[in-house]
């Protein structure tokens, strides 16, 4: 208990494609990471402006749909699992997304009290 | 046991014949779903609710204000542009044997009044809505209707369609109905003004998208499901009964207004899909809709009196005229007609009336065709100087314009006070002396509009909130 008290409590924030979630989903199960939240968003970075229309008159779309997962780990590296959602989102092309690490201070469990790692 | 030669023939066709009439009146009243639900599709969010609002509005005041005057307007402008009699204008009110045949003629009123508020979405006070829904239901349309179908000026028997030695022609109302509300649209379009953010500082166009393709779709087919009834049943007599008796079946005719309104709103949805194919580079789904409504306008005059590939040619030009005539409205004409109902109903309607004769089944005949297109301007300059001068009317006294607030807030918020999308609501009753978010808790929806009910009296005292 005291030992896992100290393993560091990590959140992997990733904004995906959307047609990615199901090979990140599964490269996340493979790294031993399953649990994750998933959230739609919009959001722009290096992928480019697209055109909509409407009754053939154009509007530019210069937020994308993507798809935002947190995955908080504590016995699992985030490495591993920054490694996991960037072979399963990966296409090569402007748009793939951003992943990125940050600590976390505590963690509880609502359902038993357990605090810290034995929580996530 | 009785034999069918003692049965009166006369009472076996008035009895299909009056339940065909009720029967289609019914289908011509669901095409106000479809027209709720096309409008609806073609707006943003946040001002579906008052989209319906003014939909339910068409049918609910309209339905009471045509029973009372309308349609005695009829009867009299009717009367008054033949030289004929105007005593029994009022006679349907008190008179029950009237009253089927008064409810098949309200059912086209409501779709003509309904076609309106399809151009002036997302920024027309309802206030100023509603007493132009009264003032089309009760002058407007019915003084079209006194013109053609009620015996007036354009018909054999009136003024010009006597000196023309013709009637008008418009079968269901193409123009009657179609065009008067498309024109009666626009006019009210040009007069509210664009919506904000409509047009920039240049003066050019800017898409504002719809909330929903799928409910635009939807509400078309189901406008097209209603069309049968409004084309097919215009053909009110499917059992004629001859002097000696005889009962005829009116298959032929039956059929080739269902024939034609088929073909015409196909070819109509054929053309549009072509027509945006060739100049937005891809089949557009809301084009091709468009499409097939205006094809269906453009054969609704025309479907007992054209041959079927007449019919289909008329069709298709309606559908290929809805893109450019969109265009025209709203990048020459600088009027913002939200859901394109000049295009689809306004010039659809004028030109498959005015070419009638072209593809008729007897032949051409020059003054027919001169009558057509002299009435189609008769509608339309009528239709233009009665909106115009109703809807200044109604500006002096009410304004037709929400406030710039409102109309970026949405019209659902400030005229009706509700969210048709509510986002998160409580889902059980909590301690209402707390907001949950820390701050003031409304029971109007949290508008804060001048002219929303001020909420000051029964929300909880402020002092109360949660935390500061």
């Amino acid at each position: 208990m005291s030992e896992s008290a100290d393993t560091p409590i990590k959140m992997v924030m990733a904004y995906i494609r959307p047609d990615k979630l199901g090979d990140v989903k599964q490269a996340l199960a493979s790294a031993g990471a399953p649990s994750l939240t998933v959230t739609n968003v919009s959001g722009r970075g290096s992928q480019p402006a697209k055109k909509g229309q409407w009754r053939g008159e154009e509007y530019t779309v210069d937020l994308h749909q993507k798809v935002k997962i947190e995955c908080v780990v504590a016995d699992i590296p985030a490495e591993d699992v920054v490694e996991a959602i960037q072979d399963g989102a990966q296409t090569g092309e402007p748009g793939d997304g951003k992943i990125f690490v940050l600590p976390v201070d505590s963690a509880s469990q609502i359902r038993t009290g357990a605090e810290g790692p034995d929580a996530v | 046991m009785s034999t069918l030669l003692q049965v009166d023939p006369t009472t076996v066709a008035n009895g299909i014949n009056n339940v065909w009439v009720l029967v289609v009146t019914f289908l011509i009243f669901f095409m106000q779903p479809g027209f709720a639900l096309l409008e609806s599709g073609q707006v943003r969010a946040k001002n579906v609710g008052n989209v319906l609002m003014k939909n339910m509005t068409d049918w609910i005041l309209g339905t009471l204000v045509y029973f009372v005057i309308g349609a005695a307007v009829v009867g009299i402008v009717g009367g008054l542009t033949s030289g004929g009699d105007i005593a029994g204008a009022f006679g349907h009110i008190a008179d029950s044997n009237a009253w089927i045949g008064w409810l098949f003629g309200a059912v086209f009123a409501m779709t003509a009044a309904t076609i309106v508020s399809g151009a002036v979405a997302e920024r027309m006070n309802f206030d100023a809505y509603v007493l132009f829904t009264v003032l089309m239901v009760a002058i407007i349309y019915p003084v079209v209707v006194g013109f053609t179908w009620g015996g007036g000026l354009l018909s054999s028997s009136g003024f010009i369609g006597g000196a023309l030695g013709a009637g008008y022609l418009d079968f269901a109302g193409a123009t009657v109905v179609h065009m008067c509300g498309g024109v009666a649209g626009l006019v009210a379009a040009k007069m509210v003004g664009a919506r904000k953010g409509r047009y920039d500082s240049n003066g050019n166009s800017q898409a504002i998208p719809g909330h929903s393709m799928l409910l635009a779709v939807l509400g078309t087919f189901i406008l097209a499901f209603g069309w049968y009834g409004f084309n097919v049943g215009t053909q009110a007599t499917i059992l004629a009964v001859a002097d000696d008796g005889t009962l005829t079946f009116m298959g032929s005719a039956l059929g080739r207004v269902a024939l034609v309104t088929t073909l015409g709103m196909s070819a109509g949805g054929a053309m549009a899909m072509l027509t945006s194919a060739r100049y937005q580079g891809k089949p557009d789904p809301l084009w091709t809709a468009n499409g097939i409504l205006a094809g269906l306008v453009a054969v609704t005059g025309a479907v007992p009196h054209v041959t079927w590939w007449g019919g289909a040619l008329l069709g298709g030009l309606g559908g290929f005229l809805v893109l450019p005539a969109f265009h025209f409205t709203v990048d020459r004409l600088k009027v913002d007609d939200v859901c394109g109902v000049f295009a689809v109903h306004g010039v659809a309607g004028a030109v498959g009336t005015a070419l009638i004769p072209i593809f008729a089944v007897g032949g051409f005949a020059l003054n027919q065709f001169v009558l057509q297109i002299v009435g189609v301007g008769v509608i339309a300059l009528w239709t233009i100087v009665a909106s115009a001068v109703a809807l200044a009317a109604i500006d002096a006294v009410v304004g037709l314009r929400v406030t710039e607030e409102e109309e970026t807030e949405g019209l659902d918020e400030g005229e009706h006070g509700v969210a048709v999308y509510p986002e998160f609501v409580p889902n059980e009753t909590r301690d209402s002396t707390v907001a949950t978010d820390g701050g003031e808790l409304r029971t109007d929806g949290g508008c804060s509009l001048g002219n929303a009910v001020d909420s000051s009296g029964s929300a909880p005292d402020p002092e109360v909130s949660a935390d500061e």
